[in-house]
């Protein structure tokens, strides 16, 4: 791994201070260096908040089908998997700071919680999910870290003790029973990650292209897709393309793909549900996806079939199956941002215009909360429609922060004693 | 029980969006930032009739916040900075609120505003923006606006002319007069005396005989937020205000 990870972490690690600046630009100056404005209230940042949620499904589904379901092929990457679920929960959480106006006042959410509020259930689902991944992560490595320990660089190896060959088969016994005993504890919550997000957004009865039941299930299909293909990146990373963990791959793979294709069919079952009427605003926010948004949702479609066609016919190449694990979690991207334009450009507040010639519905505009225009050039500050693109910050706050949490993971891969 | 509501008589609005202004200067909102919007039904232009002549329609359409009973705002506010005070008055604390918007996606209606930069900045792009090269009162204490800080009896900031950056804020129905006795400024400012406001519990106070004798009702009542915002719709006006029954189809 030596000189090209040394590379890899100088990138990232790059990459993530050009994050940490913007993100000191945007405490400076406020939101408004983003684009999101007052109709347009959530943009970028939440998408990638949804995003690493679903990224985080892999590893303790990976781990718990290990241990409840005793599906051997996984066992050799578990540790790997259940690492990154910790991370991803992390970031999920660490992308949703930059979109918070006063993020001094974070404590407010132990100090007053509001119980009937889905984004605290969410904190703190995402929470106790982090640290079941930290914890899971640990018990799976212990007998490895007392016979190797962990390797800090400047600082040398440490927690390492002398074991002896006895002992140490002590030591995996206990872990291997401690392992079995959290992982029905954590499974439900890493499906609750999942639904309790979706929830976040579905349960908005005047924002018709979240609200519903099948928004929750298409999270968890999304999840299973994103989850495994990261976890298949990141074992390709540091195990390598090894003959004896070839069937382990291929059912990731497998699962990867199965997945895309169940969110595919749940997704364009609710789109023939909403074009069949013709009319109203579930058809009206399909619209938006299919007239304004068409290129993202190209790329959305485009990309999750590339990726399960090439995940399903070759996963037993080291290149096929890096290719189709990159599409799948690229499709799945442009998944997540869309959840957004159409929900957003159809306001709420529409009023039936009704004549003796046309009927129509009338959105009423709402004040974009900037200051727009001069004396000789008005213009409006009143809109119904906010054509939103992430603004340069709010790029380079993402791409510095993914830089950051690559950074953070190669890092652990390499501290931890991961491999056998 | 005090239940606060208002009624707007659409017959009686004249679309001259004098509330809005009154509410604007009187609730210190920044430049950019609308607690109270007049538009004409179904017109890109305010002002301008909708259809094709002599088929006009020129309906004007006040909206503040409904203060919804059932109001989602207050549902999705995950450290209750958003709530509803038992006058049903839906009020947002600014020394709590953590900026997240969620309320901003769940109100239907529109009315909730960020603050997405200082507002001071917004004031002073404001002024730059109109021609004026310095900014007035920069270094003044100076803001225009009711000058006095007002909080609820809990001690909650509920009003400050002086507006914290990062921090939502919408209409209050003026909780810093309502709470001297004194009607909400639109109610007070409205020139066509369109609005009344009042207690919905009180089967004497005004409100309540206007929504007993007439016909109202509330914007997307569909939704079940319940609002307390009551509409008079606007009658058909015909020659001299009256209403044309033909003879034949
Ligand atoms: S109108 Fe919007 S802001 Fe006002 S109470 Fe209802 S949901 Fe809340
Ligand atoms: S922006 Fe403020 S008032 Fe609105 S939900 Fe978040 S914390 Fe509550």
């Amino acid at each position: 791994m030596g000189r090209k990870y040394d590379i890899a972490m100088v990138i990232f690690g790059l990459l993530g201070l050009l994050g940490i600046a913007a993100f000191i630009y945007q405490l400076q100056k406020g939101l408004i260096v983003t684009n999101m404005r007052n109709p347009f209230s959530w943009g970028l940042y939440i998408s990638m908040w949804a995003f690493y949620v679903g990224t985080a499904a892999g590893g303790l589904v990976v781990s718990s089908a290990i241990n409840i379901f005793g599906v051997k092929q996984l066992k050799p990457i578990a540790p790997v998997a259940s690492l990154s679920a910790f991370i991803f929960a992390i970031s999920a959480m660490l992308m949703a700071l930059p979109d918070i106006g006063r993020p001094d006042r974070l404590l407010n959410l132990f100090q007053y919680p509001n119980p009937s509020s889905l984004i605290l259930w969410d904190f703190v689902v995402l929470s106790v999910y982090a640290i079941l991944s930290a914890v899971y992560t640990y018990v799976q490595l212990q007998p490895r870290i007392a016979e190797r320990g962990i390797s800090i660089p400047l600082i040398g190896t440490v927690m390492k003790k002398e074991v002896t060959a006895a002992q140490l088969e002590e030591l995996r016994r206990v872990s291997e029973r401690r392992a079995k005993l959290l992982a029905p504890v954590a499974l439900p919550f890493a499906i609750l990650i999942h639904t309790v997000t979706a929830w976040v957004l579905a349960t908005q009865f005047s924002r018709p292209w979240w609200y519903g039941g099948l928004l929750a299930p298409t999270f968890i299909a999304a999840a299973l897709t994103a989850g495994p293909a990261v976890v298949i990146l990141a074992s390709l990373a540091i195990y390598g393309f090894k003959e004896d963990l070839k069937p382990t791959y291929r059912l990731l793979a497998k699962v990867s793909a199965f997945s895309a294709a169940v969110l595919l069919f749940m997704y364009y079952n609710d789109f023939l549900v909403r074009q069949w009427w013709g009319n109203g605003r579930e058809y009206d926010a399909l619209m938006l996806v299919l007239k304004d948004n068409l290129h993202i949702h190209a790329i959305e479609v485009s990309f999750l079939l590339a990726g399960i066609i090439v995940l399903a016919k070759k996963y037993d190449t080291f290149s096929g199956l890096v290719t189709g694990s990159l599409l799948l979690n690229i499709g799945i991207l442009a998944h997540r941002y869309i959840l957004f334009p159409p929900a957003y450009n159809l306001i709420p507040f529409r009023v039936p215009v009704v004549m003796a010639g046309e009927s129509f519905e009338w959105e009423y505009p709402i004040a974009l909360g900037e200051v727009r225009g001069t004396l000789l050039d008005p213009q409006p500050i009143f809109v119904s429609y906010w054509n939103y693109v992430p603004s340069a910050v709010e790029v380079a706050i993402t791409v510095g922060f993914f830089g950051l949490i690559t950074f953070a993971f190669l890092a652990l891969m390499k501290a931890l004693p991961v491999r056998e | 029980m005090v239940r606060y509501g208002m009624v707007i008589d659409l017959n009686r609005c004249i679309g001259c969006r004098s509330c809005a202004v009154v509410c604007k200067m009187v609730n210190a909102q920044p430049p950019g930032t609308w607690w109270q919007r007049v538009e004409t039904v179904g017109s890109e232009e305010h002002m301008v009739p909708v259809g094709e002549y002599p088929n006009l329609s020129e309906v004007f359409l006040p909206v503040p916040c409904m203060h919804c009973e059932n109001a989602p705002c207050v549902k999705v506010c995950p450290v209750g900075a958003t709530w509803t005070r038992e006058d049903g008055l839906v009020l947002v604390d600014f020394e709590r609120c953590i900026g997240c918007r969620y309320c901003i996606t769940a109100c239907p209606y529109g009315v909730r505003q960020f603050n997405w930069q200082d507002p001071d900045e917004n004031v002073r792009q404001g002024f730059e923006r109109a021609g004026f090269d310095s900014n007035w009162y920069a270094d003044g204490e100076y803001r225009y606006g009711y000058p006095v800080d007002h909080r609820t009896e809990d001690g909650r900031l509920v009003y400050t002319n002086k507006r914290p950056r990062g921090v939502v804020e919408k209409c209050t129905f003026c909780v810093q007069f309502v709470d001297q006795g004194i009607s909400p400024a639109c109610v007070r400012g409205c020139p066509g005396n369109a609005r009344i406001f009042g207690d919905l519990d009180d089967p004497d106070s005004e409100i309540s005989k206007v929504l007993k004798d007439r016909s109202a009702f509330r914007l997307l009542e569909d939704l079940g937020t319940e609002p307390k915002v009551f509409y008079i719709p606007p009658a058909r006006k015909e020659g001299k205000g009256g209403v044309r029954y033909g003879e034949k189809i």
